[in-house]
């Protein structure tokens, strides 16, 4: 009984703490804008299959390259489907695929470099040393490789992605790392005996958690951006799936005379990154890290 | 009197020089090519990995097709058939020297065209020629062709873009130096960069309008528009008509509007499942609408095929209507053993900038049909290298041929480049019945039975022949308002 009274406690205190991080951030007017964007997209990105006017996949010659309207309110495409409703579905495929991506590099990333910060010496050098080479390679490239050889369904998008985003992540890690290492907690509980895994679990990570959420964050509307430009390649989302970065690939060669096709993507995809960015600046401003040296301040 | 003929001598100098200037090559005719042969990329006009923007420019053919299309002097000044048309005299043009300096003359076609038939080279103009047996030199300046059988129209076989004459023995260096007869000579050759081009000054049909002919490589669509729009290049044959509007209001373009045979399609192969399945192969034709993609993809500007190959101006084309059928083709799946339909992936590159544009309509017609289609985008890079031919379903584009010429090359049993790897031996002898027959009507008759075969069992479905939209640069002057192969080059100027 008492045990589950001080459980409840901790989730009343994270609750609470997560509250407390929120309102700092939302207290400032360009966290407030970021949340509120983000926010929009997340609302938009679930509800736009039901509020869509059209369908996102009816192609017409009657209604190719129509202005905006009543009837159309962001005008149609070269096929004459409705630019309004690929708009607002434009965003969901890309939200979800860097969400999960941007989870996945978090993790490996996070844990590698705390790993290869703890444990230090050849192991370290080696990772590292790997970690620098795939580095040096430009990740569009790579990308680019990987979807010629696999294909570009999700199922490759989001671990591919999650990987080459993950790479910075780990260098990141393993410094926040060795700024705790060091510490008397960390020696002592290698007195007692504890396990590297141990050690990482219960002293590390609660200690560059912070850290690695943030950069997790700015690595977010990167990835976003990396996804998007996939798309305008032609190697990200397979039409007729909506995406912001296709819609602009497809419309790029009509923005003379048919702007409108082109003008809500652009407006979609860069509100979204530039929301993100405001928010993972709050976030860090919140927990009291500074985003330039990616230290506690 | 000294005076005056001072006078007359400095006049009669003035205007002489004033006519070399008017008549010297001046100035730079900047086009592109999309590179869509990759590493292979050569200027041999026999193989498949020819870049056909320069050897048509360097080269030249016996026989040329005049702006309707019919057989015309090129290199070869008259020709002659016996009375079953089984044997051809070809008289050639005097005085004319390839790039090298040698001279052109019998032993030169002899070698051309006998090496197009070399079965080590592999080119993909073999099957069409395999109709010559031999070709005898009578003279320096007359060559004989034997042929296998009657064929009344061989001189349209021969004014394909490939069948360019080049010096006897240069096959080895051919694919780098791209010598021959023609307006320009090849001065550096960067089939991923830029290839330029020079004046011929010695063109027997007079020095060309332009100095140097830059040949450049974008592969991506959008990107060659760009490049027109900034002034990089001067001509884009390849604009899609939903972009016509960007160049009709501006006066430093020219937009031209051309009606071709070239044909887009998508290709199934017909030894994959399920497309070995001639019922699967005709549900997937039937359930196309063609009439909305010609308004879709070309804005209107294309005539409705129903998967033949043969050009709207060809004598020889089946006239026929082909709406779209949804219920016969779900009819024609369920008797394939599909009752709930078939997938399928096709792999658009943006090398042909409708390609993509195609996949995404046809994606939703078929739908209806229960065929579900998932589109790839693959890099336009190596396309027809690694992805036409290779994968089950692909896209493809072909310019216009003769009707029996592109018969036998995109369907016949033994051709190189049977895409859908097609074999029918109803089609194959229809082809060999036209060829040797002498009446029109029968021989009309035959081409029309093998395009019949191919509305019932082909796998390629070919929606629309376009009407090209050519934009050039309004610097550009004296540019034949015809298809590629049938421009005369050495007269294009750029002020």
């Amino acid at each position: 009984m008492e045990s589950n009274l001080i459980i409840k406690d901790k989730q009343k205190n994270k609750l609470e703490k997560a509250f407390e991080i929120l309102k700092t951030m939302a207290s400032k007017p360009s966290g407030l804008i970021g949340l509120t964007i983000v926010l929009f997209h997340v609302v938009l990105a679930l509800i736009s299959p039901y509020i869509a006017p059209y369908d996102y996949k009816a192609i017409s010659p009657n209604t190719m390259l129509l202005a905006p309207s009543a009837e159309h309110w962001f005008g149609t495409d070269s096929l004459g489907r409705d630019v309004f409703t690929r708009t607002i579905l434009g965003g969901r495929t890309a939200l979800t695929v860097t969400f999960f991506g941007s989870l996945i590099a978090l993790l490996w990333g996070g844990l590698l470099g705390i790993f290869c910060g703890l444990v230090g010496g050849k192991i370290d050098d080696v990772v590292m040393r790997v970690v620098d080479a795939f580095l040096s390679i430009p990740w569009i490239l790579a990308m680019l490789l990987i979807v010629s050889l696999l294909g570009t369904s999700t199922e490759v998008l989001i671990p591919a992605l999650g990987f080459f985003y993950g790479k910075g992540i780990v260098r990141v890690a393993r410094a926040a790392t060795h700024d705790v290492i060091a510490k008397d907690f960390i020696v002592s509980a290698r007195a007692r005996g504890h396990s590297n895994m141990s050690i990482i679990w219960n002293e590390i990570i609660p200690n560059v958690r912070d850290a690695i959420l943030v950069e997790g964050a700015m690595r977010w509307s990167w990835m976003l951006l990396g996804f998007s430009s996939l798309s305008f390649l032609g190697f990200g989302v397979s039409p007729p799936t909506p995406d912001w970065g296709l819609m602009i690939s497809n419309a790029r060669g009509l923005m003379s005379f048919a702007y409108w096709s082109v003008i809500a993507p652009i407006v979609g995809l860069s509100s979204l990154i530039i929301g993100i960015n405001l928010t993972a600046d709050a976030f860090a401003k919140a927990l009291g890290i500074d985003r330039s040296t990616k230290a506690p301040v | 009197m000294k005076y005056i003929l001072k006078v007359f001598s400095a006049t009669f100098m003035s205007l002489i020089l004033s006519f070399s200037i008017a008549n010297a090559s001046s100035g730079v005719f900047k086009v592109s090519h999309d590179l869509g042969f990759g590493k292979d990329t050569n200027l041999d006009a026999i193989t498949k990995g020819r870049l056909f923007q320069v050897v048509i420019k360097t080269q030249n053919r016996l026989v040329r097709p005049d702006m309707n299309g019919v057989p015309s002097p090129s290199l070869s000044t008259d020709w002659s058939a016996n009375s079953d048309a089984t044997e051809w005299t070809f008289n050639l043009r005097k005085g004319i020297y390839f790039h090298d300096g040698s001279a052109f003359d019998a032993p030169d076609v002899k070698y051309s065209l006998m090496r197009a038939k070399d079965p080590d080279i592999g080119s993909p103009v073999r099957k069409s020629l395999n109709v010559v047996e031999d070709i005898e030199v009578v003279d320096q300046h007359t060559v004989k062709m034997k042929l296998s059988t009657s064929f009344a129209d061989f001189p349209l076989l021969l004014t394909d873009y490939r069948l360019r004459m080049i010096p006897e023995g240069s096959g080895d260096t051919i694919g780098q130096t791209g010598v021959g007869t023609g307006p320009f000579m090849v001065d550096k050759f960067d089939p991923e960069g830029t290839t330029i081009l020079k004046a011929n000054p010695e063109y027997w049909e007079g020095a060309p309008g332009v100095a140097e002919v830059h040949v450049i490589a974008i592969p991506d669509a959008q990107a060659r528009i760009q490049a027109l729009l900034t002034g990089q290049i001067d001509m884009n044959r390849y604009v899609p008509f939903n972009q016509k509007k960007i160049f009709d209001s501006n006066s430093k373009f020219t937009t031209t509007v051309i009606p071709t045979g070239n044909w887009r399609g998508v290709v199934m192969r017909t030894d994959t499942a399920p497309f070995d399945n001639p019922k699967v192969r005709k549900a997937f034709r039937l359930a196309v609408d063609r009439q909305e993609l010609v308004d879709l993809v070309m804005g209107g500007a294309a005539t409705v095929s129903c998967d033949t190959p043969v050009m709207p101006s060809d004598q020889y084309r089946l006239q026929m209507d082909c709406p779209q059928n949804i219920s016969k083709a779900k009819n024609l799946l369920r008797e394939a053993g599909f009752p709930n339909g078939i997938e399928l992936t096709v792999y658009p590159a943006t090398l042909e900038p409708t390609w993509p544009t195609i996949a995404e309509v046809v994606q939703q017609q078929v739908a209806k049909a229960g065929i579900k289609v998932n589109i790839e985008m693959v890099p336009s890079k190596g396309y027809w290298n690694e992805v036409w031919m290779k994968k089950p379903v692909s896209m493809t584009r072909w310019n216009q041929r003769p009707a029996d010429t592109i018969l036998h090359e995109a369907y016949h049993s033994g051709a190189k480049w049977n895409e859908s790897y097609f074999k029918n031996a109803d089609f194959d002898k229809n082809l060999a019945d036209a060829r040797s027959e002498l009446d029109f009507n029968k021989r009309k008759k035959a081409y029309q039975n093998a395009q019949m075969t191919l509305w019932e069992q082909s796998g390629t479905m070919i929606p629309y022949h376009v009407s090209r939209l050519v934009v050039t640069s309004s610097k550009v002057k004296n540019l034949d308002a015809v298809d590629h192969f049938s421009i005369q080059w050495h007269k294009v100027k750029v002020d």
